[in-house]
């Protein structure tokens, strides 16, 4: 037995085998996601936040490998702020979706990084860009992601309906993300949302139960 | 005298002179070496006052324990502590090297340096190593803003977590905590809570063994329970094993090279003034 | 076969009272065939100070040369003797340096701070993980016997005389059961004003 290979979980790659979505609507945008992070098949986080801030209303949804996309999406959000500093302005999300774009592109032989950037601005109000694993930017409507995503394309293109409101939204990525967790074995927890407005982001949180709210444990 | 060596001025950084030669070496059928791995179980969590984190003291080179104590939680600053499992050198050198650069930006800035910025400095080291560097580590401190605990992984991803675990025996120091961490817990509370946690993965996971460390951070203060629990004792031997000088039989006699000793050779350089007041101008 | 395992060789080093004593063998070989027997793997490099080097023959001078270069550095700039400590430190960078194109060597570290006479040992793999128990170290191709034998032989506070025994009984043993290791072998010990140097008489196969 060679004990000198097998200490090492931890030697394969930490990666998101996620799922995430994001939906655009009137006045903003819903995104959502798993909260699973495994290495292997040992599930080294079961309360990520895939839902990362760029800035105050742009988000990105985080799918590949974990170091990968938290290195790309604090680098970008390190070049949004200094814009923002620099021009006083916020950036559109056209921008930050291209920076991410570049990035993704350049490097898409040594990365894996499949991205959402979703956010809310002035001049395009709520936007969706999805950027799947080669490098390719494109504004959707209604976007998946992930390992997850394959499970609930069917009923994605199904159950959407353009101008849905924000809550339906919200009911809508909760139920798809759930229908990704009970059939993919790298997405599961809780599923995270974000629904980004002119005001910024209201998060939630619903658990995997029929109710989405948390199970009492006895003590 | 050679030469060649005056060209050897230490630059700084990785020197990849041998690897070439080695490459060539290890592709007519030699094995690489065994470097001492920490087959570890690390951990730490998030208690009422601060963080508490705790480690075994086993190190290992293929099966052989190469350390039966050894230290594996590192100093980064007054603050901040933190825990490392895998290549034993790569957590020692990227942990001091992290400290040194934590001194450097709390020297410049002229403050505590917050938990975050040891993060961002580790998970950008690592992940420009891509994985080569492998060191797990499991940051823990407190600052101005709070206590935190990140989970460090080689590819540079990090995790904020309210306790994590880390190396081979994380599974087994994981379920501890999954069944029995609760938010707020007492320092006692705590301290036992760890302790169970790396005593699962000493007794249950063989990379892992001998004691428990713990190191308990507060707002201001800090405990660095080295040994906290010594789990494995050899045993008292009653008996034991004497040669009598002589036992040895040597070729020829032994050779004795005198060394004057420190205070002699300090004598004899100065005289016997233990300060000698030095001339100025004349 | 491991490249470390090219030449045989081993190393041992043992902390005593107010004293320290390290031992090495005398084969250089390649692979089976043995070519000579007087090659010493240790090296005086201050009064109380000797390093030990394990593992392929050509990076032990090498290594020998550079960390030789680095110290004379260090003790021209700083005008004063290089301890025990610093010393391991500056072994472990110049390894770690190399950490991904590694010296096929193994350092083991003796001798007594020339101050405070405070015995130190230390050994490291080959990409400079130092580690420094207060028992013993061991390196080369016969550590895993070397590491039974110290932990059997190996006892508090020895004195000089009864620490030679001890390292001497412990090397012998282990390298009899070693094909690679052995044809001679070498004690040091370190005392406050004076170094033993014995040459132990064993097997010549």
């Amino acid at each position: 037995m060679d004990f000198s290979q097998d200490y090492g979980i931890h030697d394969n790659a930490v990666s998101t085998g996620t799922t995430i979505m994001a939906v655009e609507f009137d006045g903003g945008v819903v995104i959502g996601a798993d909260s699973r992070t495994s290495t292997g098949l040992f599930v080294a986080n079961r309360v990520t936040d895939k839902l990362t801030r760029i800035t105050d209303k742009i988000y990105c949804c985080r799918s590949g490998s974990a170091a990968d996309t938290q290195a790309i999406a604090d680098i970008v959000a390190y070049s949004l702020n200094y814009h923002e500093n620099q021009t006083g302005q916020d950036p559109l999300v056209a921008e930050a979706a291209s920076e991410f774009r570049n990035y993704c592109y350049n490097y898409r032989d040594s990365l894996l990084a499949g991205i959402i950037v979703a956010g809310w601005d002035k001049r395009n109000g709520g936007q969706v860009y999805s950027i799947p694993l080669g490098g390719m930017l494109k504004r959707e409507s209604v976007t998946i992601g992930g390992s997850g995503s394959s499970y609930i394309y069917g009923y994605v293109r199904e159950a959407y309906r353009p101008q849905m409101n924000k809550e339906d939204c919200v009911a809508f990525v909760v139920k798809a993300v759930k229908h990704a967790i009970y059939h993919d074995g790298s997405s599961g927890g809780v599923v995270r949302i974000g629904i980004i407005t002119e005001d910024g982001i209201e998060r939630r949180v619903f658990f995997n139960t029929e109710s989405g709210n948390p199970v009492e444990i006895g003590n | 005298m050679n030469m060649e060596l005056v060209r050897n001025v230490p630059k700084g950084g990785f020197n990849f002179d041998n690897c070439k030669r080695n490459e060539m070496l290890l592709s007519s059928g030699f094995q690489h070496p065994k470097t001492v791995k920490t087959g570890t179980t690390i951990a730490g969590i998030i208690f009422k006052d601060g963080v508490i984190l705790g480690a075994d003291t086993r190190a290992t080179e293929g099966p052989i324990v190469s350390d039966k104590n050894c230290s594996k939680i590192h100093y980064l600053a007054k603050n901040m502590y933190c825990c490392g499992a895998g290549t034993a050198a790569d957590t020692e050198m990227t942990t001091d090297l992290i400290a040194s650069q934590l001194e450097m930006h709390r020297l410049n800035t002229g403050r505590q340096v917050p938990v975050v910025a040891a993060n961002t400095l580790l998970k950008q080291f690592l992940f420009r190593y891509q994985g080569h560097i492998s060191a797990a580590l499991v940051l823990g401190g407190v600052d101005k803003t709070g206590s935190y605990i990140y989970c460090i992984h080689p590819h540079g991803s990090t995790d904020k977590l309210p306790y994590a675990t880390m190396g081979s025996g994380s599974l087994a120091a994981m379920s501890v905590f999954e069944s029995r961490w609760k938010p707020d817990m007492t320092e006692e509370e705590g301290k036992l809570l760890v302790r169970d946690a790396i005593a699962a993965g000493v007794f249950n996971d063989l990379g892992s063994g001998s004691n428990i460390d713990l190191c308990v951070i507060r707002k201001d203060s800090v405990d660095y329970l080295r040994n906290y629990e010594l789990a494995n004792l050899k045993g008292k031997r009653h008996g034991d094993y004497r040669f009598k000088p002589g036992t040895t039989e040597l070729v020829g006699k032994e050779e004795i090279i005198e060394v004057v000793p420190f205070e002699a050779f300090h004598k004899k350089l100065y005289g016997d003034e233990t300060a000698e007041a030095m001339e100025v101008g004349a | 076969m491991s490249i470390m395992a090219y030449n045989g060789g081993c190393l041992v080093a043992m902390r005593g009272k107010n004293c320290v004593a390290i031992a090495t063998d005398h084969r250089f070989g390649i692979q089976a065939q043995t070519i000579s027997t007087d090659f010493e793997k240790v090296f005086q490099v201050n009064p109380r100070t000797f390093l030990g080097l394990v593992g392929l023959q050509t990076d032990i001078l090498t290594v020998h040369d550079r960390i030789m270069f680095r110290k004379k550095l260090y003790e021209d700039r700083e005008n004063r003797e290089m301890t025990p400590e610093p010393f391991s430190a500056m072994i472990s960078n110049f390894l770690y340096e190399h950490r991904f194109g590694p010296y096929f060597i193994e350092p083991v570290i003796a001798g007594l701070h020339p101050k405070t006479l405070e015995p130190f040992i230390c050994n490291m793999d080959l990409i400079g993980c130092p580690n420094k128990p207060d028992d013993f170290v061991v390196a080369g191709t016969c550590s895993e016997q070397l590491y039974g034998m110290c932990e059997t032989l190996w006892k508090e506070d020895l004195e000089p005389a009864e620490l030679s025994e001890v390292i001497s009984q412990a090397i012998v043993s282990a390298f009899d059961r070693d094909a690679i290791s052995g044809w001679g072998a070498t004690v040091y010990i370190i005392e406050k004003d004076k170094i033993t140097k014995k040459q132990i008489k064993t097997r010549m196969d």
